[in-house]
């Protein structure tokens, strides 16, 4: 039985002259994979942002379990995020990066090596990461993520800039993660990959939640890209 | 608290660019003792017109006030503690595992204050040693008496603890780093430097008045009529630093609660 675990209320977010979010309501379930849709500049960051407690909404809310992000307690236990593919300091290794926010929520050091394992980063843990490629910075910022063994993983483009061998190693590790019942909200521009990954589906374009269901329900038998496509030109027209 | 301080302390740990930081407080701090010794005992130097030269009271007291000048590079550190965030963007993963902004510039504050305190001790030994070697080299010397090394410490030691604090609020109100950085060096080292040299009745109050004020020492009669008399006595000068760390501490906090990371 699944349960809401994230939830947009009649979000709203206007920076300035732009409306970047505007009255966005969407529910993301337990222990499903959920991709989050939308062409550039509809919204997707913000409304993660918002989630997250990093950026304040103009109107409404997005809560995590209930409640905002900065209620929960040891929130990095609860939920891991990736929301671009810096977050660490580059004049440091790996390690010393996962080192740092481990001793700030107090979790063991030997977590560090099995999340580096566990994102096939264990090579380069004594590395400074200054000489990473885009793909190991991605892979590092999912092992921060993955630091506090969180049920909640939400990832805003995970799979931006990566070649093809990154892709199909993140959608390996998004699946086992998703088998191990965690629940996942996936930004992503990748529709294919997103056809194979997700359970449900939320497309926002312009600020505007455009269509939610499961992959079934938005395909109608049609490819995501060719249901995507129609949705978001139909609502743009 | 005591976890974020922790993760704090490594992060100032495991940076190269802050040992390089320390390093160069004590090279800045010792060259404002050696070089005012070597000036004062040249044929020409002002040590024969100007100042005393290092034979009399006057004279080692104008070297050793100097030994507390490595306060720009905890003002400094403190800029970079908190400019780091934005500029690596790791203040996105900061806030995620604590978004209770404000123990994390608690936690910041209390780091950079720490970390201004090292800076400043460490400039202090330097430069204190550096000076002692160098007065060898022109014996005789008048005596270095233990009260101005203490005066000097307790300046340092103060000013370290300030302007760590006084970094992080400017850290935070600009973000840029380099623009918080250049501006603090063109403020402390030319600005500053003027407004207290020569209209003493506004700067006395600006930082290096009262950090001028808490070192507590005269230099006697010379050029620049210099008096200690013209700026505050140590009480009401640690209160003014103590005033200016209020200050930035209010805005670090009013700043970073309020912004939207983007």
């Amino acid at each position: 039985m699944s349960s809401v675990k994230i939830e947009f209320k009649d979000l709203s977010k206007r920076y300035k002259d732009v409306l970047a979010v505007s009255n966005f309501s969407a529910q993301v379930q337990s222990g499903r994979v959920t991709g989050f849709l939308g062409p550039n500049g509809a919204g997707k960051s913000t409304a993660l942002r918002c989630l997250l407690g990093l950026v304040n909404p103009t109107g409404g809310s997005a809560e995590i379990n209930g409640g905002s992000y900065s209620q929960l307690q040891d929130p990095i236990h609860k939920v891991g995020a990736v929301l671009d593919s810096r977050g660490f300091h580059p004049g440091l290794t790996a390690k010393q990066n996962l080192k740092i926010m481990a001793s700030a929520s107090d979790i063991n050091f030997s977590r560090i090596d099995e999340v580096l394992e566990l994102v096939d980063l264990a090579s380069a843990a004594n590395k400074r990461t200054k000489g990473f490629s885009l793909g190991m910075k991605q892979r590092l910022s999912l092992a921060i993520a993955m630091l506090g063994d969180p049920e909640i993983l939400i990832l805003d483009e995970p799979a931006n800039g990566l070649d093809p061998l990154g892709i199909v190693w993140l959608r390996e590790f998004l699946q086992k993660l998703a088998g191990e019942g965690r629940t996942i909200l996936v930004s992503s521009h990748q529709l294919a990959e997103m056809q194979n990954t997700v359970n449900d589906v939320l497309i926002i374009n312009k600020g505007v939640l455009v269509a939610q269901g499961t992959i079934k329900e938005i395909c109608k038998g049609k490819s995501l890209e060719e249901a995507f496509l129609e949705l978001t030109l139909r609502k743009s027209a | 608290m005591s976890a974020l301080l922790k993760s704090e302390l490594r992060k100032l740990i495991y940076l190269r660019a802050n040992w390089l930081l320390l390093l160069w407080s004590g090279l800045f701090a010792a060259l404002g003792t050696v070089a005012p010794i070597l000036v004062l005992n040249s044929d020409n130097g002002p040590g024969r017109g100007a100042f005393s030269g290092t034979e009399t009271q006057e004279g080692i007291n104008a070297v050793f006030a100097n030994a507390a000048g490595g306060y720009l590079f905890a003002l400094i550190l403190g800029i970079l503690i908190m400019t780091n965030e934005y500029r690596h963007g790791t203040a996105v993963g900061t806030f995620l595992v604590t978004p209770k902004r404000s123990t994390v510039l608690v936690a910041k504050l209390i780091a950079a204050s720490l970390a201004g305190l090292v800076i400043q001790l460490f400039s202090f030994l330097f430069a204190i040693t550096s000076g002692f070697i160098a007065l060898t080299f022109f014996e005789p010397h008048a005596p270095v008496p233990a009260e101005l090394l203490f005066k000097v410490f307790r300046a340092s030691a103060i000013s370290g603890l300030v302007l760590g604090i006084v970094g992080v609020g400017l850290g935070a109100l600009v973000k840029n780093q380099i623009a918080a950085v250049t501006g603090a060096v063109i403020w402390t080292l030319i600005v500053e430097g003027l407004v207290v040299a020569f209209v003493e009745s506004i700067g006395k109050y600006l930082p290096a008045g009262a950090i001028t004020g808490l070192v507590d020492v005269d230099f006697g009669e010379n050029d620049f009529n210099f008096s200690i008399e013209n700026y505050l006595s140590p009480g009401p000068a640690t209160l003014v630093l103590l005033g200016y760390a209020a200050l930035f501490s209010l805005i670090a906090m009013r700043t970073t609660l309020r912004r939207d990371l983007d």
